[in-house]
Parts: structure tokens; sequence; C-alpha cells
């Protein structure tokens, strides 16, 4: 069940052999990395630095949703409620516990990893539309069971719910090392780069070549052995345990949790700038997260109405399903390149005519 | 492969351009406009006495001098849209703007919205102070940035004028509203039904965070007049109206009466599905302020008329007298597309406050003048609201505590009550009377 | 526990719903057995359609009906519009990416629709929701009965259309196997074009009685596709009167838990645990996949 059947990933290489390629790529990475955690804060006002943590943030949940997608062709419209969860998890745990801060961003990432997996399992005898229909069910009643339940948030008993007062309070307080907004800021880059690593050593080990396997063709992978409901669930527990991680970066750095900042129609909003973003290569996780958090702000800073990116989405999963399908990460270099060509051949530069 | 490619980049191209002109042929056959400036208007054609010019001192004359920074921060997003508040505030300060501006300076004004992240009302209201340098902030509507913000206002220093939802909106020291808010308006509502000698209260409320803290107010009201109280809360966007208004009317049994906390899409919708289901009449119903709109009442047609009691924290936008006259006027030539309405006043008052305010500054326009001259507002009366507004030093503000009751009637909303005072069972309300006692200069006595 | 006269009136707001879930089943379903898409843009369709009417009654003078008939002819038209340009491109593609397309129609409506029509408070309602009789106590109105018949009505003529006539049967081999099809002779393109046609003033139709049902708010309309996706779900997509019945059911679970408190918060629930409940059961002996062989 693929998305899109055109093009495939890099072949990923087998473990332990690192190409001259990789360590270039490793050090445009490091490079970059070192621009956003040090040059950016100082470039940055306050508000954008929020902006730009919150699409760090989600740029981790459209990881798990991309290798989904892109690696096992495995679509799941139910990411934000498992966002949820993990906010959720991420407050039962530091008001229940006196936990370090990266103690609860793991404990929170297995956790919602477990029950990830748990709610996988039964759904994964389903294939393609099935299993992304059931899962927007499942967003749909797990919205409704935390709209009903609100978040925890100190109070006793297993829901830990205080009936809110004036002032609220904050519920998952930030590191200490990490509280002002652009410290939180590169806490929460490091973590996602963390993430990303994780992602990356999966796509390259046993279980991402299991994965390719599926994606090709499910039949055949079947005939070669592959376990494929132990891969399928592999890809849901990492999608969860990442998802899962955001969810707790995401509790401390807005500090207030509500039921209405996971609508299910966010479920559809992610799956576009997913797609839009391109599911086969991990780059395209990061600007899916800067597409979900930073585009609209964006355009409100232009004046412009959400409503036109809602748009705008709306077409570019058109697009992306019609002529695109590996998304702006493949597409853009594509075009610019085509965009370079012209403007050689116009100035007369390059292959003459 | 290139050749499929490309005759595939056609068809997008193609495709693309049919959506556009599609749209845009629908853009221009429906004009646009939906908010039926036009049309409601029509009902309030009251004799204008005033003139937009009456916003500034000197009439006619652009002010030039250096800008006057203000801001604002309002909850903008699909269902739940406050942004007209700040904007009607801007009309105004347009209107000040071009007849001579606040002894000579225009005022810079400059709107952010939020889509209820909190995470996202706490960078706005940095970006208004910190990045745009904004002096004093008034004009702010959100349903949460008071309980985001309201210590990172204190920290700063500045006194904030809004119109409120969050309950920090009323119950700290660096906000202060012109409305009162959900839980305040349910009270009044929920008296409004009490004189109306129900026998049982059932509030109904979107399941949105705030709920506890709503309920308490009409559920000790409602207990101290010895009536029995129960409170319901419905997911919203509401699916299934009809079983809503039926467990409603159930609950408060015959010649009870059902009090609606809702957005007035959502509680139209219970409404209508209340009337098909020929429930209007076993119960009695009221509403707080965000149904006093003539959207509503229009939407709601005459089966409802005189049969819902909405708690009005302002004045009708039909009313006769000067300010509401210069409200119309300035929405007129300011700004159309926003309609009648209580949000539309409430811009209008905290424009107007703001003005005065800032006219009494001798001196340098400051973030500490502009700021100090918003806490020394008192006795400020104006006839959109029932008593004087003010603010000053306290732990807590909420000066509008006086309400009318509004009902439906062919179209528009009419006075159904005159001005009386919100219970004072209500602690915050009781604690609020203490002040305005102790300082009885607050209130001009 | 609520006594037995407190549950009847639900029974009428339960069937009422269920009509409308099952309304929104059956033409999500219709569809799909026809061109093997689910398009998931039913409600936004028929939403903008209800939109446009209200505009053209409030706003530009029109009388009712010819309104309603542009709204049920706008439903028709976009829906016919996005099959003729993505159905063929799509067509040889798993079921999963069409409906993933037909998301990407379903947000830019919802966009266009925020964009044109901000929130408000505005109503449209049909003479039918007017007239009203009683059954044991409740008021039922016209609309509901209307929307329930409708309903049922749509779901066995289409049945039967499907069955028995030369263009329903092309229609079902066309779902099935589009190449082959097309090598048989059946004029592959515009049986589709009829198809998507059909479904689009279904849609249309929907959009009118569900904002009279509903509300006349472009978000929950759109969404309320998900619900009835439930209906949907439960039938497989294949069987249009299972879509009827399960409609039928979760709209009377849903509304017979209003009145328990206990659990009366948590009854929005009622389409997505029945939906994942049925998936499970029926798929615990063997996989269920959709290949393109519907």
């Amino acid at each position: 069940m693929s998305v899109a059947t055109e093009p495939r990933p890099r072949s990923p290489l087998s473990p332990g052999r690192v190409s001259s390629g990789d360590a270039r790529r490793a050090v445009v990475i490091v490079a970059l990395l070192a621009f956003v955690l040090f040059a950016i804060p100082t470039l940055l006002s306050v508000f954008w630095l929020k902006v730009l943590t919150g699409a760090a943030i989600y740029s981790i949940v459209a990881l798990g949703l991309g290798i989904l997608m892109g690696r096992v062709g495995l679509v799941s419209l139910g990411q934000i409620a498992v966002l949820a969860l993990g906010a959720w998890v991420a407050a039962k745990l530091f008001f229940d516990t006196g936990l370090p801060f990266p103690i609860v961003l793991l404990l929170s990432g297995l956790i919602t990893m477990v029950l990830g997996t748990f709610v996988g399992l039964p759904a994964l005898r389903l294939g393609g539309l099935y299993l992304a229909l059931i899962t927007l069910m499942m967003a749909g009643a797990i919205t409704v069971v935390i709209a009903a339940t609100d978040f925890p948030n100190g109070g006793p008993g297993f829901l830990a719910h205080v009936e809110s007062s004036i002032g609220g309070g904050d519920q998952v307080r930030r590191p200490a090392i990490a509280e002002t907004d652009p410290a939180y800021f590169r806490y929460t880059v490091i973590v996602t780069a963390l993430m990303f690593l994780v992602a990356l050593w999966h796509v390259r080990s046993k279980a991402g070549r299991a994965w390719e396997a599926i994606r090709q063709s499910e039949p055949a992978a079947l005939a070669a052995g592959v376990n494929m409901t132990l891969y399928k669930l592999w890809a849901f527990a990492l999608a969860s345990f990442l998802t899962g991680v955001a969810g707790a970066l995401l509790a401390a750095n807005v500090g207030d949790l509500f039921n209405y900042q996971f609508p299910t129609s966010q479920n559809i909003t992610l799956l576009a700038v997913v797609l839009m973003g391109g599911i086969y290569s991990l780059w395209g996780a990061v600007i899916a997260g800067l597409l979900f958090r930073y585009l609209p702000e964006l355009l409100d800073s232009w004046n412009l109405p959400a409503d036109l990116l809602t748009i705008l989405f709306g077409i570019g999963v058109l697009q992306v399903l019609l002529t695109a399908p590996a998304g702006i990460v493949e597409q853009f270099p594509k075009d610019m390149a085509r965009l370079g060509r012209a403007i050689g051949r116009l100035v007369g530069i390059g292959r003459s005519r | 492969m290139s050749d499929k490619l490309l005759s595939g980049r056609l068809r997008h191209i193609f495709m693309l351009a049919a959506l556009g002109a599609g749209f845009a042929l629908f853009l221009v056959a429906c004009g646009g406009d939906d908010d039926d400036s036009g049309g409601s208007n029509a009902n309030v054609e009251v004799k204008e006495t005033v003139a937009a010019s009456d916003c500034g001192p000197k009439a006619g004359e652009k002010a030039t001098g250096t800008p006057i920074k203000l801001g604002a921060l309002a909850t903008k997003q699909p269902g739940t849209d406050f942004s007209e508040i700040p904007r009607m505030t801007e009309a105004y300060f347009k209107c000040v703007n071009d007849n001579g501006g606040i002894n000579g300076h225009p005022v810079d004004y400059v709107i952010e919205t939020e889509q209820t992240d909190p995470g996202q009302a706490a960078s706005q209201a940095r970006k208004l102070i910190e990045s745009e340098k904004v002096l004093g902030i008034a004009g702010s509507s959100s349903i949460i940035e008071a309980d985001v913000n309201h210590k990172y206002y204190e920290q700063q220093g500045y006194y904030v004028i809004a119109a409120g939802i969050a309950p920090s909106a009323y119950g700290t020291s660096n906000i202060s509203s012109v409305n009162m808010g959900p839980r305040y308006s349910s009270d009044g509502a929920t008296q409004a039904l009490i004189r109306k000698k129900v026998k049982k209260i059932v509030l109904v409320q979107s399941n949105v965070p705030g709920t506890e803290y709503i309920q308490e107010g009409p559920e000790l009201i409602t207990k101290a007049a010895g009536l029995p109280f129960e409170g319901l809360k419905e997911n919203v966007p509401i699916q299934d109206a009809n079983s809503v208004a039926l467990k409603a009317v159930q609950a408060a049994g015959d010649d009870g009466g059902v009090v609606l906390n809702f957005t007035p899409p959502e509680a139209l919708k219970i409404l209508q599905a209340a009337q098909q289901q020929g429930l209007q009449d076993r119960v009695k119903w009221g509403c707080s302020t965000p149904c006093n709109t003539d959207f509503l009442a229009k939407a709601l047609g005459d089966a409802w008329d005189g049969k819902l009691f909405v708690n009005a924290e302002l004045n009708l936008i039909t009313a006769d007298a000067p300010d509401s006259n210069l409200y119309r006027e300035v929405r007129k030539k300011y700004a159309p597309d926003i309609p009648l309405g209580s949000f539309s006043q409430m811009g209008f008052i905290m424009g107007r406050i703001a003005t005065e305010a800032l006219q009494g500054v001798k001196g340098e326009y400051t973030k500490d003048s502009v700021n100090k001259a918003f806490l020394d507002v008192k006795d400020f009366k104006t006839d959109i609201l029932c008593g004087p507004w003010y603010y000053g030093k306290a732990p807590l503000h909420l000066p509008n505590n006086i309400d009318r009751t509004v009902t439906p009637q062919g179209g528009t909303m009419v006075e159904n009550e005159d001005c009386f005072p919100i219970s004072d069972v209500d602690p915050a309300i009781k604690q609020v009377r203490e002040i305005e006692a102790k300082d009885p200069s607050l209130i001009g006595k | 526990m609520p006594s037995w006269d407190e549950f009847q009136p639900f029974i009428v707001t339960g069937l009422a719903l269920g009509g409308v879930y099952a309304l929104s089943g059956v033409g999500l379903v219709v569809l799909y057995r026809a061109t093997g898409v689910l398009n998931l843009a039913f409600g936004a369709v028929g939403a903008m359609g209800a939109l446009i009417a209200w505009e053209l009654i409030n706003n530009a003078g029109w009388d009712d009906y010819p309104a309603y008939l542009m709204c049920i002819l706008f439903g028709g038209v976009v829906t016919l519009a996005y099959g003729l340009l993505f159905g063929p491109p799509l067509a040889n593609r798993d079921p999963l990416v069409k409906a993933t397309a037909s998301l990407g129609l379903a947000l830019i409506l919802l966009g266009t629709m925020s964009w044109i029509w901000s929130d408000k408070a505005r109503s449209m309602v049909l003479p039918t929701s007017n007239e009203n009789f009683m059954v044991s106590d409740v008021l039922v109105n016209y609309t509901q009965v209307i929307g329930f018949a409708f309903g049922v009505v749509v779901t066995f003529a289409t049945a039967a259309f499907l069955r028995y006539t030369g263009l329903g049967t092309a229609m079902r081999a066309l779902a099935n196997d589009r190449e082959i099809t097309a090598t048989l002779g059946v004029p592959v393109r515009r049986v589709e074009a009829a198809a998507w046609l059909g479904s689009g003033l279904l849609a249309g139709v929907a959009g009118l009685l569900l904002s009279n049902l509903v509300g006349l708010d472009a978000t929950t309309l759109t969404f309320l596709v998900i619900s009835s996706l439930a209906a949907a779900l439960i039938a497989r997509l294949q069987s249009l009167v299972v879509t009827l019945v399960a409609g039928i059911v979760v709209g009377l679970v849903n509304a017979l838990i209003t009145p328990i408190l206990s659990i009366s918060e948590y009854r929005d629930m009622t389409p997505f645990v029945l939906a994942i409940v049925a998936l499970l059961w029926l798929s615990r002996h063997r996989e269920i996949s959709i290949s393109r062989s519907a």
C-alpha cells in the first residue's frame, strides 16, 4: 500500500559503512545546527523564537508520520491525538513524580510508544485505507475523552484534574537550564536533532530495510520471510515514541494544556503538510514543521487571512499526489535547478544551443 | 517519462487556473460582503445628532504629531473570532486621528491575533511589548491571554484595558475589562430568570476550559434563592442540537429555567432545535451576553419574540444617546463591515476610555505615563454602560457590574429589564462592591 | 438511571440523528461503489452549497427554491469538475491515495468558506422545518422526516440502480477495474462523469438538509463526514443497506446515551467506538485490505 509509486529513497547503506557523502552531509548538518543554535536566537525576536520552537516540535511529529507514510506506506490520521496523549502523560508524570525533565521526556516517549503500539496492534491487520480511517476514528475517540477529562494539572486521582482557577498553573515546567524562551528554543532544537538521529539510525538499520521491502510490495516481502506484523508495529512504535517526546516538549513550551489545542481537524492539516514537505526524506519533516507553525505566523504578519493557508494546503495535497510525490524537499531543488538552467540559457552560459 | 511529467504539469496548471476562475466567479457573484450592515442598519435609523467629528478635539484636522503606539491581542480562529472588537477600537482611533488626535498626536494601533494556543498568546504579548514597543494595551479580547499573560503585564508595568473572557481578566491587578465576562453575565441571566419565577436553574455551557469557574457564580446565586441547580456541558461544535435542547429541558423540568452560555452560532443551533421540537414554551430560556446581537435575533425569527432573556452587558445598539449615536456613526464611517452588536460596542468604549485617559496626560507619552493614565481612570460615564467605568489599583477589577436584560422582538433586541446590579452572593462581586464603597470617587460618588 | 418517559423523546432525536449519519454515509458509499473513490469532501461540498444558497436568499434577494436549486447544482458541478480533473490521473492509484486527494479538495473548500463567510450565526430554514406533528409526546418536523426518508430512498434506489441497470453495472465494473472495463468498450469517462455528477447532486441535497438538521456552519458540516464515516466503515464501504442501518443505530445509541448523565459527556464517541469495534470484529479472522478490486 504505497502512497505514491514513483521515487524511492536513496538506498540505505549497510550498517557500519560511512561513505564520504555521509561525512560531507554530516558536516553540513552540524554547521546548520550550530547556526540555528547560536546565531538564530540573536537574530530573531522572542516571538519568532517561540514560533520556531513550535515548528521544531511539530517537525518531530511530522517525522513520525513521514516515516510511517514514506518508509512503510502506512497512513495514520491520528498523530495529533497521540501528541495529546504524550502531553497528557508528561503532565501526569510531572505532577505525580518529581523526576527531572529529560527523564520526563524519555518516559513520555516510552509510555506513548507502548500506548501507540497497543492501539496499533489490532489495527494492523487492516490495510491501507482502512488503517487510515480507523486511526481517524481513534483520534476522534481520544479527542472526546480528553475533552471530557481534561489534562492533568495537579489534582487528585488518576485523572489528576483540579478545576481551573484564576491564573491557572503551569502544567509541565521547563528544565532549570532552559527556563527562558531562547534557552528553551535551543533545548528543543537539540532534542529535535536527537530525535532525527534516532529516526535516521532506524532507517539505516535492519528495520529500515524491512520497511523498504514492505513498501515496495507486501506479498513479495511476505514471501521473502519478512515478519510484516513485527516491522509494521515497530514503525508505529517509533512514530509513537517520537510523538510522545514531542508532546512533552509541547507541554513545557506552552505551560498550559487545553483540549482545544488538539482538534481532530489538525490531523488532516498534519497529513497535508507532511505530504507537501516530502515523505521520502527526513528533511521533509523539517519543512512540514515550518509549514505547520511558521507559515501561518508569516502570513499573519503580512495581514493575510489564515484561511488562505487552508486553501494552500489543500492545493498542496493535490499537487503532491498528482505530480510531485516526493514533496517540496525534492521538488524545490529540482525546480530551482530547472530555473537555474533556464536562466543560464537566457544569459547564454551553460550548454550552448 | 518526461513527457508524462510534462502533460501532468500542464494539466496541473489547467487545474489551478480552473479552480481559480471558478472561485473568482463565485466571489463576484456572491458580492463578497455578507455582514449585512446595510440590512441591519435599516432598523436603526435613529436621528443622528452627532457627527463622527466628535471623536476628537479639532474637527476635520488630521493629527500630525509623533504617534502614540498602542496595541491589542485578540482570539481569531475558525469558530471563535473576537478580532472585530479591537478592529472597532482601531476604527475609533482612526476617527480620533482625523479630528485632531490626542493632543495633536495620532494613535498608531497594532492588533495581534492568536489561535487559543497559550504559547502563541504569550509570544504575541511579548511581540507587542518588546518588538512593537507599544506604550499601552487597550482593546484586547481573548479566551486565554489574560490567564497566560497577566503576570507578564504585571512585571512590565502595563495596565491593560480589555473585553475579557478568561477569569484573569476580572481577577487580577493589571487587567480591567469593559464587559463582565461569561461568569457574571451568566449570573445576570440567572437572576433575570429567577425573577421570572422559575423553579430550577440549569446552566448549559460549551465544554471549553473554565466551565467550573463560570458555573460557580450562577450556582451560588440559585442556591441562595432556595432553588435547585444543575450544570451541563456540551462539546462544540454541536452535531446533535436536538438532543442537547431536549436534555436541557428535561433537566430543568416544567417551569424550570435554562441558561445558555455559548457563542451565537452554537446557541442558535440549540434554540432552533428547541423551537422545532416545540420546547420554547416548556421552560424559560436565558442566555449570557454573546446572544445579544441582532444577527441572532433575526435568525431566530418571531417564534422567539419575548421568550429569550439575554443578559446585556451594554446598552441597546439602538439607544438614542450621545455615545451610542457616536458609536453608530463611527462604525458606519470607519468600519462598516463590522456588524452592530455588543462586540463592536465594547471596542468602541475601549477606544473612548483610552483616548480620554490619554488626553489628560501632561508631558511626554511614555510607557509609564500612558499606563498611569489608564490606571487613574475613574468615574468614566457613558450611556453605553449602566454605571461609570473605572480602573484603580486593586487586586481585581469588575467595573461593569450592573446590567440590563434584553429580549428579541421583530428581528432586533429590545430592552426587557432596566439596569440592575449583579448579585453580590457571588464573592468577587461582593469584593468589588467593597472596593467601591471604600473609594466612592471611582464611581463618582 | 433515567426513566422510560425520559428516554422516549431521545428515540425520536436518535432516529433524526441516525438519518443524518445514514444520509452522509450512504452518499459516501454510493460514490465509492461507483468510482472507487472515498470522497471525504462530501460534507464540505454540501456545506458550501448551503452557504451559497444562504447568500443568494439573504444578500441577493433570490427566492427560496431557486436558491436551493443552486445549492444542489453547485454540489453536482464542483464534484463533477473534481472528478473529471482528478479522477483519471489518480485512477490507477491506491484507494488511500484517492481518498487523501479528496481531503485536499475538502481543505480548499473549507478555507474558501471560512474566508468568504466568516463564522456568524446563520440560519436557513427550509419550509418543511416549520411543519411538524406529534409522535408520542415529541414534536417531529418534516425536514427530519425527509432527511430520514431520503436516506432510505437513496439507499434502495441506488442499490437497485447499481444492480439492475446497464449504467449501474458499468459503474460497478469501473470501480472494480478501470482498464479492463475500458477494453470491454464501456465509455469509461462518461460513466465516471455520471457517477461523480450523481454523487455531487446528492451531496448538495444532503447539504441543504443537514444545514437544517445540524446547523448552517461550515466547520461542523465539513467534519460531520468523519462521524458519518463510521456508518460507512461498519458496512466496510460495501453494502448500502448496512450503511443505512449502521447510521441509524449509531444515531440512536448516541442520542440514547444523552440522558444518562454519568456518561453523557462521552456520547460523541459513539460513532468512533462503534466503527472501531465493528472493524476489528469483522477483521478478526483475516486481513482486510483494499486493493484495486474494491
